[in-house]
């Protein structure tokens, strides 16, 4: 049975650190098996957004909802459907990839067998030596394999990724970007903040663009209302200049 | 369970932690061990006491059986009394570290024999003897330290706290069971050693029951302590350097001016004093005229006072009269001294309640019997067998009846308290 709402769905959303505005009036809605990518300057409120949906940041104003459940409300019941990526992937250094992914799945109160987890790290695209080697010596690239394995281990409603991609090679972010689309064939709904507009034009349904707190702009991969890369990225250009002066 | 198990492995795959845990390990069974060894060395000297003591007798017998006098038996004759170590002892050595548990006593003057050893304040004392409480009470805040101060901290500036509060019971439960678990390994540690050296040395249960109690509670300070710095969201070498004040503070520098303090708004002559008062007493009667000295000691002991009057020769009953003339002399002192100790030991277990540090030192050292009311208890032993003592040499002394050989066995023995 398909859901009855979207697994994002934030209205309105006005959220301020003490006197700071920072979002004021964000309405953004991700279907479940669709992509969605939060672009928008630095400062702009993106990793904020997440933190909303998180329930790490409480909105003065407006409603919130990750599968019908307001974090702020029920934090735990939130982020039972949530998988995320924070912006710097880290993982336990002494544990090897394996141990990792078993820790923090039983964590989640997701425990899984070693063979569904090598597997979970093999459809990360981590080579199978790396399996059992403490991350200590792992490559950034190597990492956040491990953490995007752990995230789609879970198998949840929700994923959240904060620039999964800045710091991994056009290879690295290729594999990524492919992964992300097998994810979304299994009707994840997937909210990516991202500076790559590349990777955003290349997987995302639709893109969101957060200015002065809002969606200022909203286009999709397809139809009428289709995004054009190069207008996008003279938008971003502008906005990273209003920011710099 | 399985998540503990796997905080387990996390926590033991950290060599620094595995480090700390062995050591503290190492620390609490060397310090078991060396209690032991001391109490095991006490218990030795004690048990040999009879042999000796029938040797010393057997030593001046022969003098005694000639002359037939009592006063040269009470005069030449030591009588053991000791403090046996309760079974607890070896892990709170306190007083017994200093003071005499075994004092050969004579039917003299009891005020220049009893003070042999000075005693203090235990629970405020810095660290003594190397023993279980001092392990507690002065190491192991530093293991829950270690082992607390980076819990957030170090997740945080790892970069993996975010991701792990993102996790549902990501968040506080977690922290709650990594405490738990570091908690238990810390207790498991000292306490683990403790009760086998308990069982060994046949504690009551419902002791080691109070001990690893006091254990727990006395961590959980720490932790708590460690919890609350946490919260202020420093770094982790910030948390490490205010904890490691807070240690210094609670666990050293307030006791140690604690007790600088105590000692000076309770003054306590020392008991040497007593002892030298009672001795120049003691000297002084010589050149009292033997009649006063006497009449003296009768009105405190009428029950004496229908022996025959003094020759011209000497008799032992004038030198065992004026001694004791002397420790009337020296009883205000006296009874000074002990309410003195005794104030200073109420105030200073009165600031157990705020310090942990001393509280815990003052449970220990009362429950192994090692505290300053044990000591008091021991001084009032020795009192008591003194008194029966010299009601034994007295009663020859004072009806002129003589004193044989055998009549050394007849003489009153020590008997230690049964201690359980
Ligand atoms: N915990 C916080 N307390 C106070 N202010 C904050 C906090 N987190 C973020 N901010 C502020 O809120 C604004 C939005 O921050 P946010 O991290 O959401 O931006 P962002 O869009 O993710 O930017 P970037 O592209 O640099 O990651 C910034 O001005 C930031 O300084
Ligand atoms: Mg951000």
């Amino acid at each position: 049975m398909p859901p009855m709402t979207d697994p994002i769905l934030i209205d309105d959303l006005t959220l301020a650190y003490g006197t700071q505005r920072v979002l004021s009036g964000l309405s953004l809605r991700v279907p479940a098996g669709s992509i969605t990518a939060l672009l928008g300057g630095n400062g702009a409120g993106k990793s904020t957004t997440l933190s909303a949906l998180l329930g790490f940041t409480r909105a003065q104003s407006g409603s919130i909802a990750v599968c019908g459940i307001d974090p702020a409300a029920d934090p735990d019941g939130a982020r039972r459907h949530i998988a995320y990526l924070p912006e710097n992937v880290a993982l336990y250094e002494h544990l090897s990839a394996v141990e990792n992914a078993d820790y923090l799945l039983a964590l989640s109160g997701e425990r899984q067998p070693r063979d569904a987890i090598v597997e979970g790290l093999a459809a990360a695209g981590l080579q199978e030596q790396a399996w059992d080697q403490r991350l200590g010596g792992f490559s950034k690239g190597m990492r956040q394999k491990v953490a995007i394995a752990v995230a789609l281990l879970r198998r949840v409603p929700v994923l959240l990724l904060d620039e999964p991609t800045s710091g991994l090679d056009p290879r690295a972010t290729a594999d990524f970007n492919a992964l992300l689309v097998q994810v979304r064939a299994r009707g994840t709904a997937v909210l990516m903040v991202t500076h790559d507009l590349l990777s955003a034009a290349d997987i995302a349904d639709r893109i969101a663009f957060i200015e002065a707190g809002r969606v200022a702009h909203e286009a999709s991969a397809s139809g009428a209302e289709r995004f054009d890369v190069r207008a996008l990225h003279a938008r971003f250009q502008a906005g990273g200049a209003k920011v710099a002066a | 369970m399985i998540l503990f198990r796997h905080e387990c492995r996390l926590l033991l795959r950290q060599r620094l932690t595995v480090g700390a845990l062995a050591l503290l390990a190492l620390l609490t069974m060397a310090a078991l061990a060396g209690g032991m060894a001391e109490v095991a060395r006490q218990r030795a000297a004690i048990a040999a006491i009879p042999a000796a003591h029938a040797e010393d007798i057997g030593a001046i017998a022969d003098y005694v059986d000639r002359t037939k006098d009592a006063g040269s038996a009470a005069y030449y004759s030591f009588h053991p009394t000791w403090d046996a170590p309760a079974p607890l002892a070896f892990a709170a050595l306190g007083m017994r570290d200093i003071s005499p548990y075994i004092l050969r006593v004579r039917a003299l003057g009891l005020e220049a024999q009893i003070y042999d050893g000075e005693t203090f304040n235990p629970e405020l004392a810095l660290p003594g003897r190397f023993d279980f409480a001092f392990v507690l009470v002065f190491l192991a805040p530093l293991f829950v330290i270690a082992l607390f101060h980076d819990l957030v901290s170090g997740e945080r500036e790892a970069g993996r706290q975010r991701m792990l509060e993102a996790l549902p019971n990501g968040g506080r439960a977690l922290l709650r069971r990594r405490m738990a678990l570091r908690l238990l390994l810390l207790w498991g540690l000292l306490c683990l050693p403790f009760m086998i050296a308990a069982a060994s040395a046949g504690v009551a249960v419902s002791a080691v029951l109070i001990v690893v109690a006091i254990v727990a509670a006395y961590l959980l300070f720490w932790a708590a302590l460690a919890a609350l710095v946490g919260r202020l969201r420093w770094s982790s070498v910030a948390n490490a350097a205010t904890l490691a004040a807070a240690w210094l503070v609670l666990v050293l520098i307030v006791p140690t001016l604690a007790n600088v303090a105590i000692n000076a708004s309770i003054p306590v002559h020392q008991g040497a004093e007593i002892a030298m008062a009672q001795r120049e007493a003691v000297n002084a009667a010589w050149d009292v005229p033997r009649e006063a000295t006497m009449r003296r000691f009768y009105a405190d002991h009428p029950e004496w006072a229908d022996s025959a009057p003094l020759g011209p020769r000497f008799h032992y009953k004038w030198y065992l009269a004026f001694h004791q003339n002397g420790d009337a002399r020296v009883a205000d002192k006296v009874h000074a001294y002990r309410a003195g100790l005794e104030a200073r030991d109420a105030t200073g277990r009165s600031l157990g309640w705020v310090l942990p540090s001393v509280g815990v030192q003052a449970l220990l050292t009362q429950l192994a019997g090692s505290d300053l009311a044990a000591q008091l208890a021991y001084q009032d032993r020795i009192r008591a067998f003194h008194a029966r003592l010299r009601a034994f040499y007295y009663g020859y002394l004072f009806r002129d009846r003589p004193f044989a050989k055998a009549d050394f066995d007849r003489a009153p023995r020590f008997k230690d308290v049964p201690r359980g």
